[in-house]
């Protein structure tokens, strides 16, 4: 299974400790990996098919990048294939654009149903994965629902998106989505960990997949709930902003009920 | 009643193009203005206890602060004379650190009980409605955050602005960023939305202002909340809305 990590703060920073515990953590990915970032609001990536960890050694290009890129939001992505062949372009982060500004998208789950998916929108991912096909269905979902944009808030098409995109492709879903601005992060079967204010690492919020974390602290553990479709997250400026579930069609969105609070506040 | 502005966009902007029309609709507020926006991670307000109007002509130094200003995120409040304050100390936004960040914060509303909320670190000494609800907000959020760190900044901000609306019934409308993030709440009124046609997906406009800030009011969405029991919340970063949550 593939692993994410994501770095999110109020201005620039380095992930030049916590990248290489990630890479070194999520070593059993052996089929490539990226790490994307933000540059005056256009992407950069940076990504590789190669191993992350190869004879007990980070991948040179992976710990000089984790020491040298910074920005106030970093994905990275190290992968394990469940589709698609081996080799950089098949590696994520992947960018496109929608809503005038440009995304960066890195995926970890199996969603073998969305592969034969074929976009109605320009350009195409040249990657042959289920990962890729993932966020071209977004981008289209999005691209399609740009008359809505701004007056419908965004949560809400995103919401609308994934459980169509859930109800015609079943699978499993997890991932990081963002514009440098903000960080969505969706599940629907891994947990998320989560820490802001790291003793060890860097004070930025950090969000990654591995099981145990980055660091002998308290992560959070985020994961969706019994009886719905999946946790999304919204972080922006090194915080959690929003922890919303996506509810099965035909619940009611956007009603703050306490829903989601520790018992006794709600 | 006084009037709110905010801006926020995907990186540094101007908000020339509204302030002078911001000012322009409010000048019956007499009472003062102000600005406040963000500049390496450090809040900056300039404000003023004078009339946003003098004579025919829009506040010199509001004017030319409208041109020169460039922020992800802008704030500005004309003052009306039913505030009742002169000082320029007393003119909005106001701004205080907490959580990690340093905040802006306007409001324009009516609550006569909101006015004798004690926190132990008041942004102020003076008597105003928007230091009390502003000091109200912070304990409020840092509070529930200490109990409960895992609780994102909308559940706090929720829970405390239900609390507001509970303990000290009245009418709000209040802007509360940080550098990245914008929250509007309102339990009465509405609040208006633009965004600029011209600009694909480059900036967000908000106001209390009635038929917003530009020629045609068609442009502008309106997100009223006629229940005051029963507040809202709109999340805003960049130049997306990218929530609306009813309490």
């Amino acid at each position: 299974m593939c692993d994410l990590f994501a770095l999110c703060a109020a201005h620039s920073h380095c992930a030049a400790t916590s990248l290489p515990l990630f890479a070194a953590r999520g070593r059993r990915n052996m089929h490539g990996w990226g790490i994307g970032f933000f540059r005056q609001s256009l992407p950069v990536v940076e990504k590789s098919g190669d191993r992350v960890f190869r004879d007990g050694q980070l991948h040179g290009s992976f710990q000089r990048l984790a020491r040298v890129v910074s920005s106030p939001i970093i994905l990275a992505h190290i992968r394990y294939k469940s589709s698609g062949k081996v080799d950089e372009c098949h590696a994520h982060p992947f960018t496109l654009d929608f809503w005038g500004q440009s995304w960066i998208f890195a995926h970890n789950g199996e969603a073998g149903a969305i592969e034969p998916y074929q976009s109605r929108h320009l350009p195409l991912l040249s990657a042959g994965s289920d990962s890729a096909r993932t966020f071209e269905f977004l981008r289209d979902y999005f691209a399609d629902a740009a008359p809505r944009r701004p007056h419908t808030p965004f949560l809400q098409i995103l919401q609308e998106a994934l459980i169509e995109l859930i109800r015609q492709y079943p699978g499993e879903y997890n991932f990081l989505l963002s514009n440098g601005g903000f960080i969505w992060a969706f599940t629907n079967h891994r947990q998320f960990l989560l820490l802001k204010g790291s003793q060890k690492l860097e004070e930025a919020l950090l969000l990654t997949t591995i099981a145990e974390g980055l660091s002998p602290e308290n992560w959070q553990q985020i994961s969706r709930q019994e009886g719905t479709w999946g946790k999304i997250l919204l972080i922006a400026g090194g915080d959690l902003v929003l922890a919303e579930d996506l509810l099965p069609p035909a619940a009611a969105a956007g009603e703050f009920s306490g829903r989601d609070l520790p018992a006794g506040l709600s | 009643m006084c009037e709110l502005f905010a801006m926020s966009a995907g990186q540094n902007y101007t908000a020339q193009d509204y302030l002078p029309v911001f000012a322009d609709k409010s000048r019956a507020n007499i009472s003062g203005w102000g600005i406040g926006f963000f500049r390496g991670g450090q809040v900056h307000i300039e404000k003023s206890c004078e009339g946003i109007y003098a004579g025919d002509q829009v506040h010199d130094s509001f004017q030319r602060l409208a041109r020169v200003v460039d922020s992800r995120i802008i704030i500005s409040h004309i003052r009306c004379p039913k505030a009742g304050h002169q000082k320029e100390s007393l003119a909005q936004p106001l701004s205080d650190h907490f959580l990690d960040h340093h905040w802006l914060f306007n409001l324009t509303g009516d609550s006569p009980k909101a006015a004798g909320y004690q926190s132990r670190r008041p942004i102020m000494g003076e008597e105003l409605l928007a230091a009390r609800v502003f000091e109200f907000i912070r304990d409020g959020m840092e509070a529930q955050l200490q109990d409960w760190p895992n609780l994102s900044l909308y559940q706090a901000l929720a829970v405390t602005c239900k609390k507001l609306i509970t303990d000290y019934p009245g009418e709000y409308i209040f802007f509360l960023a940080n550098e990245t993030v914008l929250f509007a709440f309102l339990n009465s009124a509405q609040v208006l939305i633009y965004h600029p046609p011209e600009a694909q997906g480059e900036s967000l406009v908000l106001t209390t202002v009635s038929g917003g800030l530009t020629r045609d009011p068609d442009h502008w969405r309106a997100y009223p909340n006629p229940d005051r029991s029963r507040g809202q919340i709109l999340i805003i970063s960049g130049a997306d809305l990218l929530y609306q949550g009813h309490l």
